[in-house]
């Protein structure tokens, strides 16, 4: 209410406030730590586009992280190592000399100067965040392996909560004007909101510029359609992620975490419970984005579009996690080549592709794994007549698919090749001392609901798009979700995809 | 448009509907999921025509058992009340059930009801007890132990935690919701998953419970409070004007030297106040330190086998019959054939 009370200009601050202070309760110095692409990328995207800003503004600005990590040291916020308040101190002075120092190129060679600045500082700053650990252990298995000594102890670094998704953010903003597909955002604010947004910082959709940019800029007044539709979509999210997710993962966990083979019966149950639950937490959680977006007059995209529905792998990744793998589209496969070059080529695209999509997920030998093996799936099914023309064959080709996802998931989910090998032995296994038969049901009672809902909005484009039905309708059907949502007896599971 | 829809305004219609007929209609006590235990009435359920049904308290359940009210002329009415260990394995192998045979063997006309349930300590149990003291008993037979303690005040700061205005607990104030909540988890969760699928998340709990459990100071805590209870509890009985045996729970324990022992936890030093108050007691310790291969009775150490249990259903017999003669005597009048 307060919000759509203010006048325009403090709206986008008042959300700008919420959004940092909803970032740092996870932890306090992470809004520097977002601070720095925000500021990269503002000063970096007007650079591409030929706009020098005031020096003072950049060291203003560039100066806020450090003063931030003061404030959180000075008033006892959180304990601020010396080397975090160097690095602070650091990126202030980094930032002007390289700007000053691009700045004295000839345009062209500038702006791509200023891009490859954004994207190296972007992927440096995930990539230390995000896979040190996981190379710097990595190097340290082969090095011994090997029969060196590798004893150097290695720090902990913390994973920031939502960074894959805010960093691809802003790369695609930034890539969008070098582009010339995006003017660049000229005014820091409303940039800072961009990257900062709340509802979808953590696990996004992860937004385009050309899509939410304007958004920002139209002075909009309340309208009840936002407060209806979002409502909507909170309340499908709601249901998706507690009815669905949370109860599936009492039966996802119990198979994937066993220290031994449960049975073939388990091996099923499991992996079809964690199909369910992966589906349900994330695209619960977008709903639930979506809709505290909307409840603000913001549009955000549409991630899911009926994913088990799709005929093919690839026609899975364009109902999977859209925001994700549309990114992967636009600015990987197609900048390699996409399918203009020769099959071969294509089929390399597709894998180096895929395989970053996997390693996108997390630094886990897990997930590249499962990267590869929706690589291989996308060049079997371009390159096996059989296979092309599964995706013309209705339900058989979606039955096909759905038990490629499956086995897609249950390679994600496995801890490692020790479990994804457990959770394969557990079909050589008839019986099982666990009883699967209850779990089973439960399975049925918590996916069949969902089922229903898609059912009832399986024309739609937006899968949680259910104005269409006669208000009464809409109405048993609001009840039906709100009840089966608060009854709900599992217990709370955090989103998986925060971990991204 | 307006603010409010029609399909929100519905939904909010039948809402209030519903729970204004779950209200009218169905307003049976609520079977105390949300009390944890703390709620006098869960687990009776008194039908219209004096039928009680012993059934659910707190998650957990009583074995299901029912008696009339009010009591039938000539019956000797006798409540077991305790935890895991009066419980049994099953009721017909618990020592409420096989004193029950005994006596009637004996010609008794002996009702003896099962009122344990797992995991309730000395708050807990004082709560049935004084629930169990409504419907006419002769005779009550409490059994004590201190190793719940950790249970009953963590189900305490639930049941305490739910009564308050947190939003959290907001949908749950709806009786509507509430039943449906516990419905599903009663028919469906309990029903439909394994005990290894529910108890999950339960694992950092027990470590707490263990943590808890080796700390001497927490347990000196647990023994005072338990014999302020039992005192208490004595005191109810005895205004009641029923009959009371106390059993004192052992543990079996591994001896440094080999063998095993038992340990009273303390618990018999309790008989002396209340004998004076009034109330027989019963010493597993005393009972089972007769044979040398007490051992074999143990499930494990505290829990009994079945020949565990038709022991003190002996004991039991013997100063139940006691009892009903010494009754007899003062009053000629008494429920015995």
């Amino acid at each position: 209410m307060a919000y759509w009370l203010l006048p325009h200009r403090t709206r986008i601050f008042l959300l700008i406030l919420a959004s940092y202070v909803f970032y740092g309760i996870w932890d306090p110095r992470f809004p520097a730590l977002l601070l720095v692409p925000t500021i990269v990328d503002f000063f970096g995207a007007n650079a591409i586009d030929g706009r020098k800003m005031a020096s003072w503004k950049m060291i203003l600005s560039s100066a806020l992280p450090l003063l931030w990590l003061v404030i959180c040291a000075g008033t006892g916020l959180s304990q601020i190592p010396s080397g975090e308040l160097i690095a602070a101190s650091l990126f202030v002075l980094l930032l002007t000399i390289v700007h000053s120092l691009l700045w004295l190129l000839q345009e062209e060679i500038r702006r791509k100067a200023f891009v490859v600045f954004s994207i190296a500082t972007n992927l440096t700053i995930l990539g230390f965040f995000k896979y040190f650990n996981f190379f710097a252990d990595s190097t340290k298995s082969l090095l011994t392996n090997m029969g060196f000594h590798a004893g150097w102890v290695l720090p902990h670094i913390i994973l920031p909560v939502g960074i894959s998704f805010y960093t691809f953010q802003t790369l695609a903003y930034v890539i969008d004007v070098y582009r010339r597909q995006q003017k660049a955002c000229i005014d820091l604010p409303t940039y800072a909101l961009y990257l900062s947004f709340f509802p979808q910082i953590l696990a996004g959709p992860i937004g385009r510029a050309p899509q939410l940019m304007p958004q920002w800029q139209e002075q909009k007044i309340f309208s009840p359609v936002y407060l209806h539709d979002g409502a909507r979509l909170i309340l499908i999210g709601l249901f998706k992620k507690i009815f669905v997710a949370d109860s599936c993962a009492l039966l996802a966990n119990a198979c994937f975490d066993a220290k031994e083979p449960l049975g073939v019966a388990w091996s099923v149950v499991g992996a079809l419970a964690f199909t369910f639950q992966i589906y349900g937490d994330f695209s619960g959680y977008t709903d639930m984005a979506r809709g505290s977006a909307k409840l603000f007059g913001i549009d955000l995209m549409i991630n899911f579009r009926f994913p088990y529905r799709a005929k093919t792998p690839a026609e899975f990744w364009r109902r999977w996690h859209i925001s994700l793998s549309s990114w992967f589209r636009d600015y990987l496969y197609i900048p390699l080549g996409g399918n203009r070059l020769s099959q071969n080529r294509m089929f390399l695209n597709l894998m180096i592709t895929m395989l970053l999509a996997g390693l996108w997920h997390g630094a886990g030998n897990m997930f590249i794994v499962w990267g590869a093996y929706y690589g291989l799936l996308l060049i079997l099914f371009r390159s096996i007549p059989a296979l092309k023309n599964l995706g013309k064959k209705g339900w058989l080709s979606i039955l096909v698919t759905f038990v490629l996802t499956i086995f897609g998931w249950a390679i994600f989910r496995s801890p490692d090749a020790h479990g994804l090998m457990q959770w394969a032995a557990g079909f050589l296994k008839i019986s099982s001392e666990l009883p699967w038969l209850g779990p089973a049901l439960w399975l049925v009672i918590h996916v069949v609901p969902l089922g229903l809902l898609q059912y009832l909005t399986r024309k739609k484009e937006d899968e949680s798009e259910l104005t269409h039905l006669a208000w009464p309708v809409r109405g048993v059907v609001y009840l039906l979700i709100f009840l089966l949502t608060v009854s709900t007896s599992a217990q709370d599971q955090e989103f998986i995809y925060f971990q991204f | 448009m307006k603010l409010f829809s029609k399909s929100f305004l519905l939904v909010m219609a039948m809402l209030l509907i519903g729970e204004a007929s779950i209200r009218i209609f169905w307003s049976r006590n609520m079977s105390g999921r949300f009390e944890y235990g703390y709620n006098l009435t869960s687990g009776f359920e008194e039908e219209k025509d004096g039928t009680v049904n012993l059934v659910r308290a707190g998650g957990r359940r009583f074995h299901p058992q029912s008696f009339k009210m009010p009591k039938p002329e000539g019956v000797f009415r006798v409540f077991v009340i305790g935890d895991s260990v009066p419980r049994g394995p099953s009721r017909k192998e618990a020592y409420a059930h096989q004193l029950e045979k005994i006596l009637k063997q004996k010609g008794i006309r002996a009702e003896v009801l099962n009122l344990a349930v797992p995991g309730y300590g000395a708050r807990r149990s004082q709560i049935v007890l004084k629930q169990a003291l409504r419907y006419q008993p002769d005779l009550i037979i409490k059994h004590i132990n201190c190793s719940n303690e950790y249970e009953d005040e963590r189900e305490y700061r639930r049941a305490q935690d739910f009564q308050s205005w947190h939003p959290k607990n907001w949908l749950m104030k709806s009786v509507l919701l509430a039943r449906l909540y516990e419905a599903q988890t009663e028919k469906i969760f309990w029903q439909l998953l394994p005990a290894k699928v529910r108890l999950q998340t339960g694992v950092q709990d027990a470590d707490a419970e263990i943590a808890a459990s080796q700390n001497d100071e927490k347990i000196k805590q647990w023994r005072d409070f338990v014999t302020a209870k039992t005192l208490e509890d004595a005191r109810f009985i005895r205004e009641a004007g029923v009959s009371g045996i106390f059993i004192s729970q052992a543990r079996s324990r591994n001896m440094a030297g080999g063998g095993y022992d038992l340990d009273d936890q303390g618990l018999d030093a309790l008989q002396e106040s209340l004998a004076r108050k009034g109330m027989q007691t019963l010493s597993i310790k005393e009972l089972f330190a007769q044979e040398t291969d007490f051992k074999k009775h143990f499930a494990d150490s505290s829990h009994l086998h079945p020949s565990g249990h038709q022991k003190i259903a002996e004991a039991l017999a013997d100063k139940v019959n006691a009892l009903i003669i010494r009754n007899a005597a003062r009053t000629p009048v008494q429920p015995v054939r």
